[in-house]
């Protein structure tokens, strides 16, 4: 299926488009209200689970890999900030999109005269992963009074490399979403990611060798939760900040390609 | 009991079949099986932790070597005592499909079960090679156990099974009443991750904590046989997992009869 004749009716502006999907998602959330205490159950153990061992390790041992106590917090603090944004933003959308494949509502999407990846990215949210958002607050808070506040600077660069880190994993799906427009087959890859991303929850210095390659360039995961967080220990150089943001914009251009590219072989699941 | 004699007579006669049809619905996923097992990463998250942490030196008689083996250990028994009967019981209640399966002469669990254990040859066939890596990177970690603690941990392997498999179909059986099965359970992994010795080592909690979670059916269902085989539990604690398993029966054949009947009763 590709788009037909050129549409006679203006583009939509962006800022229409954006507040239009916006307010479908919230709509659609709200519908299930009631998981929303279990959810806020779920994520507290959750909280607990990650906390909990680094308690006993550091109950043992001062530093770990030459981070503190408080220093991980920060990580840990980060690494619950991206799981809910990917959990709550990103995962509900880019799923649907898998479904929609296998079952044709990719049609529907593709007839729409709105971007096709801003549509199906945007169209879902997933609200019960606020409670992550805000143990991530309350855990980088915890972890900013034991190592002091950071000065301006390095909340910007902190700012940066957040946002360069999400840019890479959300980058990340969606270029294994874009493998389903082939492999239909391929949602699980999805489950192998979510479990690969669980190794961003201790300081990338705990990896050795490759693993911790892998974790910066392969699955990027370290980008988004250690790397802010040295950037609040004032631990990084202009030359590492260049590189996040140089990853963050490259991997969303390549997958942006990718997904261009996907679209063109998609041959609706009718067809 | 006339009935109950029958109804095993037809257990047994189908058990054959059963079995193939479980094999076969293994084969027919087995990629998707390759990525739920290797999907099982978290305690090679946690080594990394660990190893990190007694760089400096061993912490309570735990060193480099010892977090290697432990969580190596931990990943294969843990692979061998995986079950997924909640995902497949709260959507067969929730979505209705448990009905066509109930009027099956064989109990819809028996069957589970079945197909929990043909995966399991699946699993250690992923795990070789996932093993033999972990080998080439830490050889040392390799090391010959007495052959008491073999045959003990052979045993407790299986009820480790046999009790991780009946706490999720109880979990599962909680469907019948409650729209948030599956958030339970999820809360209940995190406690059980914990209390299990799936992130940390029995020997490295608080010892008041640890006295406790021994005798929990979280640490029956994982911790027991990699403490058996590495030498720090005993018959002791492979007797508390006979115990949990015998509860963990009665109990789910109590919820299962009362959920089935409640479930015949909201008439789907």
């Amino acid at each position: 299926m590709t788009r037909s004749a050129p549409d006679p009716r203006p583009e939509p502006r962006l800022r229409e488009v954006l507040l239009a999907l916006a307010r479908v998602a919230l709509m659609n959330a709200l519908q299930y209200r009631e998981g929303f205490l279990v959810e806020f159950l779920v994520g507290s153990g959750n909280v607990v689970a990650i906390l909990l061992p680094l308690a006993v390790v550091f109950g043992k041992s001062s530093t770990v890999a030459g981070w503190t106590w408080d220093q991980s917090l920060l990580v840990t603090g980060f690494f619950l900030l991206t799981s809910a944004v990917m959990g709550g933003l990103v995962e509900p959308n880019l799923g649907a999109v898998v479904e929609g494949i296998r079952q044709g509502q990719m049609d529907y999407l593709l007839v729409k005269p709105v971007d096709a990846q801003l549509a199906s990215s945007l169209m879902r949210i997933a609200p019960a992963k606020i409670w992550d958002a805000l143990s991530a607050v309350v855990v980088i808070a915890w972890g900013l009074h034991g190592t002091g506040m950071p000065g301006p600077l390095a909340l910007l660069a902190c700012g940066t490399m957040l946002v360069a880190g999400l840019m890479a994993m959300y980058s990340l799906w969606l270029l294994v979403i874009c493998l389903s427009f082939w492999f239909v087959r391929v949602d699980n890859l999805r489950y192998l990611l979510g479990a690969v991303t669980d190794a961003g929850r201790w300081p990338v210095d705990v990896y050795r060798g490759v693993a911790r390659i892998f974790l910066t360039v392969a699955v990027p995961v370290a980008l988004a939760t250690s790397w802010p967080a040295m950037a609040l220990l004032d631990r990084l150089d202009g030359a590492l900040i260049a590189q996040a943001v140089a990853v963050g914009g490259g991997s969303m251009l390549f997958s942006r390609w990718a997904w261009k590219r996907a679209l063109r072989s998609y041959s609706s699941a009718s067809s | 009991m006339a009935e109950a004699q029958t109804s095993l007579g037809i257990l047994w006669r189908a058990l054959p079949t059963l079995w193939r049809v479980a094999v076969a619905g293994i084969v027919a996923y087995r990629a998707e099986m390759v990525i739920w097992i290797l999907s099982a990463t978290l305690p090679l998250v946690m080594l990394a932790l660990w190893d990190a942490a007694a760089a400096g030196g061993p912490l309570e008689g735990f060193g480099q070597v010892d977090f290697a083996r432990y969580f190596a250990v931990t990943m294969v028994v843990r692979q061998l005592t995986g079950a997924w009967i909640i995902w497949e019981l709260n959507y067969a209640v929730r979505s209705g499909s448990l009905s066509p399966q109930l009027l099956k002469p064989v109990n819809p669990l028996v069957y589970n079960l079945f197909e929990t254990i043909a995966a399991i040859p699946w699993r250690l066939f992923v795990l070789v090679p996932v093993c033999a890596g972990f080998l080439a990177w830490r050889p040392e970690i390799l090391f010959v156990p007495q052959m008491w603690r073999v045959a003990l941990f052979m045993v407790s392997v299986v009820l480790a099974f046999a009790v991780a498999w009946l706490v999720q179909a109880l979990f599962g059986a909680l469907a019948f009443w409650f729209e948030q099965a599956m958030g339970i359970y999820s809360v209940h992994f995190a406690l059980w991750s914990f209390f299990s010795g799936y992130i940390v080592p029995m020997a490295l909690l608080p010892s008041w904590v640890a006295a406790l979670a021994r005798w929990l059916p979280f640490y029956a269902s994982l911790g027991v046989p990699v403490d058996v085989l590495l030498g720090r539990a005993g018959p002791w604690e492979v007797g508390a997992q006979i115990g949990w398993v015998l509860l963990l029966t009665f109990g789910l054949q109590a919820a299962w009869t009362r959920g089935v009947r409640r479930y015949g009763a909201v008439g789907a």
